[in-house]
């Protein structure tokens, strides 16, 4: 699996020890927050972590941050957007709220409860995109973009733009989509789809009968084990797969990538503030931003990225993020229009 | 009708006074309450308000049937009510003839082999749904099932689909044949072989003997076994998940967790949708406890009787064969899958040669999960919550069974209805349930391994109250009369007399609760915190990350920890009289 990521990354591995040192010298900078929040943070010892991202990705965050700071023992509570929600207003509303600190993929629910979370800010917030912040409390831990993967033992021809998904070639039942209600995600790329490459895109790739999927997850999975021969997933989700040997490969489509950001945020409620601080200082810092790009395939929304992954310029890909405020208001319209041309039964 | 049986058919008439009765009951009326009622009513109100109840308050001006004329007058919800109608019927009749086959073969043939036939007729119900149905998804998916490769190679034209209709029937049919097993082969025990002999006698064939005598005569049992193993069958998730979403075959449950998982999710018509799904589920309980109390005694009635065996002659051995098959489809098959899920770095297997390429597996997905702090946590949690759930569940299930079936205590008609109340209501809406009912209770209850309990105590008490009730059923009430004529009171009776002999049917109670909350997911779901994750809730988690591997080799480790404690649990229970569910399987 090593060995794969290095030669994957090789430059990247040529500067390790550049990194190492960089990485130094940005904590004795203090990037990572006061040495008064880091003694604060040591005293805590420990914060609980809600996420509505996965499990294995989420912990070898932990794992790496663990690695700076390790006096931090980080308890993650891991659970789908929409029950994580609930769980939260539920918890909230009976003064229970365990978390110390919140990553969401949906910023339009976390918008909902901004009120429960304190006011924050990443030592390094300047150096974030402002039009993809929706309070000033919440911040973009996580940033995914969507991408088409293949599997290179069955597709030797795998098509390389979202318009390529409407060739009869890839049909029928070769392309594994993601349902349009499943998250905020895929609400994002199927509004892409309908405003970028046209109002009829959605009845054009329909005619390939692509298999539907719930969720990425066993969208990708299937397409590892042979199933579908191409799938529509978000890139980390492939990466990771290919990471570890599968006979995969990923393309940015040429006609654009759609971006989805996560909102994170720490709690006005939590009994270890300055662990989460810390925590949550560490992802959204250039070093966590590096880690999680490099090693677990997520893109990042710092005007400068440290790293862009293989086949991703932000130059020629044409990354593509949607209007907040149509996000919130053509959502439950769209995604009924999108079940009925692809036959989903909601 | 013999002495005896008159005794047990009328158990009210010697049943014991218990001394300040209405206390006792209005105790365990006021634990049902707290563990049933009230979690219910918490549901039954957001579905009629719209409303999160501990976010917006009781609002209850607002009820209103809104949500249930949307649901009813949703096409999908019509379907997918359908799909599930579909699936969990013909389940139910495959899991008839598996399960009334066996119970047949194990009670009344001389098949060899019999206690093992006995232990894989009950092997199914250990298995958790969502391992079960990922490891048929690897065996028989139709492009790369394992199944299908083989049977490619060795140049057979056929090819195995489990992402049908058909395949949700045949793993539902499969793995809930205990159930009818269950109660038919007790039934079949206990009957009184007069009839059977006397058509022998008049000379019928041994198979128009079992269709026109015995099984008419079981009918109840059978009846029985299939309404609950259906009711069973609706309420599963993990089953229809896997299997039904690639063919996009929505059921009752996958629909109820899509409306959990919208965004924002919909809990209101999720609840809804689930007391819809009660309703039918409690139309069958209903139906199931009728069936039950007309005739269930006769069975018991039998007991003095001993029912021939019929001999089979060189066909037993093909009786003995069909058990071996089925050991192999519903054990070893998938077993071998996840073995190879497991090991393997990644499931793209090219074919039969690459299956053997030994380069190709490795312990990455063994050493991933235990790098992972919460597995160790999950598998600890998970024991120390089953042990509690065992312990209190199964006290508390002793006392609801006694009181029901052995004394006169006022109110044990209601303290019956309530504690069967839990069959009726789906997992994954009753854990959003407990915590809207339960989290704003004074007290540190929310966060710790005993709400978890309490959950798993309220869902699986008509179950342990069932396997118990069985064996107390068995004890003749004579010997609880002795005691009594001899000066015991009421306590040292149950100590001394009915304990001792129900033993093996408490401790199987138990050990079947024990299973059942190792097993459960949909109650967990919002009652575990950081502190408190448990193993389903975590394979659930990797299922959903798309890692078949990781998820192959945690299911792997839940089962040999299950095979583990079925073991222990089954030496504890030795050396008892042989009367309990244990004896059933």
């Amino acid at each position: 699996m090593k060995k794969l990521t290095r030669r994957e990354f090789g430059a990247a591995a040529a500067s390790g020890l550049a990194a190492a040192a960089i990485g130094t010298k940005r904590a004795d900078a203090q990037a990572y927050g006061s040495q008064a929040l880091i003694e604060a943070a040591k005293k805590e010892g420990r914060m609980v972590y809600y996420t509505a991202d996965f499990t294995e990705p989420e912990q070898e965050v932990i794992k790496a941050f663990n690695k700076r700071f390790p006096f931090v023992k980080v308890e993650l509570v891991r659970a789908p957007g929409g029950q994580l929600i609930t769980r939260i207003k539920t918890e909230a509303a009976a003064g229970k709220l365990t978390a110390d600190a919140v990553n969401h993929s949906d910023r339009g629910l976390m918008l909902g409860i901004a009120d429960l979370f304190q006011e924050y800010k990443p030592p390094n917030a300047a150096d974030y995109r402002d039009d993809v912040l929706v309070a000033p409390q919440l911040w973009p831990k996580s940033t995914l973009g969507w991408s088409i993967a293949y599997n290179t033992e069955l597709e030797k021809n795998p098509p390389k733009s979202w318009m390529d998904l409407c060739k009869p070639e890839y049909g029928p039942r070769k392309i594994g989509q993601v349902i349009a209600p499943s998250g905020g995600t895929t609400w994002t790329r199927i509004m892409f789809e309908r405003q970028v490459l046209g109002e009829d895109y959605w009845a054009k790739q329909a005619k390939t009968q692509p298999v539907l999927y719930p969720s990425g997850a066993p969208t990708a999975d299937a397409m590892v084990r042979g199933e579908i021969s191409v799938a529509v997933v978000l890139y980390n989700i492939a990466y990771i797969k290919k990471r570890d040997g599968a006979p995969v490969e990923i393309n940015f489509p040429t006609d654009g990538v759609p971006l989805n950001y996560y909102a994170a945020g720490v709690t006005k409620t939590a009994a270890n503030p300055n662990a989460a601080k810390l925590f949550l200082n560490w992802c959204m810092s250039e070093e966590g931003q590096e880690f999680q790009i490099k090693e677990l395939g997520y893109l990042t929304a710092l005007k400068n990225p440290p790293f862009n992954p293989p086949g991703y310029d932000p130059k020629v890909i044409k990354p593509w993020a949607p209007n907040f405020e149509q996000y919130v208001k053509l959502r439950d319209q769209w995604v009924e229009e999108w079940n009925k041309t692809y036959g989903y039964r909601q | 009708m013999t002495a005896e049986t008159a005794a047990l058919v009328a158990p009210r008439e010697g049943a014991r006074r218990i001394p300040f009765g209405w206390l006792w009951s209005a105790a365990l009326l006021l634990i049902l309450t707290f563990l049933v009622i009230y979690p219910v009513s918490m549901l039954v109100l957001g579905a009629l308000t719209n409303t999160n109840p501990v976010v917006d308050g009781l609002s209850v001006y607002d009820l209103s049937l809104k949500n249930f004329i949307t649901v009813l007058g949703n096409p999908n919800v019509h379907y997918a009510l359908a799909n599930s109608l579909i699936a969990c019927g013909g389940g139910t009749a495959l899991a008839v003839i598996i399960g009334l086959t066996f119970s047949w073969v194990v009670v009344r043939t001389n098949t060899p082999c019999k206690r093992f036939i006995a232990a894989v007729s009950m092997i199914p119900l250990f298995v958790p749904p969502l391992v079960a149905a990922v490891a048929w998804s690897i065996l028989a998916s139709p492009k790369t099932g394992l199944l299908n490769m083989i049977i490619k190679w060795a140049g057979i034209d056929f090819r195995f689909d489990v992402y049908t209709m058909g395949g949700l029937i045949a793993i539902f049919g499969i793995y809930y044949a205990p159930y009818v097993y269950m109660f038919t082969a007790s039934a079949l025990r206990n009957m009184d072989p007069a009839l059977e002999e006397a058509a022998e006698v008049s000379g019928a064939s041994a198979v128009r003997i079992l269709f026109t005598i015995t099984f008419p005569l079981i009918a109840p049992a059978i009846l029985s076994g299939m309404l609950l193993s259906f009711i069973v069958m609706l309420g599963i998730y993990g089953i229809p998940a896997v299997l039904g979403a690639p063919a996009d075959i929505p059921v009752l449950t996958t629909y109820i967790f899509k409306l959990t998982n919208w965004s924002p999710p919909l809990y209101s018509t999720a609840a809804s949708v689930a007391i819809i799904l009660m309703i039918v589920t409690g139309f069958l309980v209903f139906l199931q406890q009728k069936v039950v109390s007309g005739r269930s005694y006769i069975t018991v009635a039998g007991k003095a009787f001993r029912p021939g065996v019929m001999k089979l002659g060189p066909s037993r051995y093909f009786t003995l064969g069909l058990a071996v098959v089925y050991l192999l489809v519903v054990v070893v098959l998938p077993t071998l899958a996840l073995i190879v899920a497991a090991f393997r770095k990644f499931l793209f297997i090219r074919d039969v040669n690459s299956l053997f390429d030994m380069k190709a597996y490795s312990l990455i997905h063994f050493e991933r999960l235990f790098d992972n702090p919460l597995a160790m946590r999950s598998i600890w949690n998970t024991m120390e919550v089953g042990l509690i759930t065992a312990i209190f569940g199964g006290i508390l299930a002793f006392a609801i069974g006694y009181t029901v079936h052995r004394t006169r205590a006022t109110g044990r008609r209601s303290i019956d209805v309530i504690s069967t109340l839990p069959v009726a209501i789906p997992g994954l809406v009753v854990g959003v349930a407990y915590l809207w009912a339960w989290i704003g209770l004074p007290g540190g209850l929310y966060g710790t391994i005993w709400i978890l309990a309490l959950a798993f105590i309220a869902r699986f008490m008509p179950d342990t109250i069932k396997a118990l009730s069985t064996s107390l059923l068995q004890i003749h009430r004579e010997l609880e009369e002795a005691s009594w004529i001899c000066g015991k009171g009421l306590l040292g009776t149950i100590r001394t007399i009915v304990l001792p002999l129900a033993r093996p049917g408490v401790i199987a109670a138990m050990t079947l609760l024990f299973i059942l909350a190792i097993r459960e997911l949909g109650s967990s779901l919002f009652l575990y915190t950081s502190n408190t994750m448990v193993m389903a809730v975590l394979l659930l988690d990797y299922y959903e990350g798309g890692n078949v591997g990781i998820t192959s080799a945690f299911s792997l480790v839940q089962t040999l920890l299950l095979a583990v404690l079925i073991g222990i649990a089954h030496f504890l229970s030795r050396g008892g009289t042989d009367t309990s569910v244990g004896r059933a399987g």
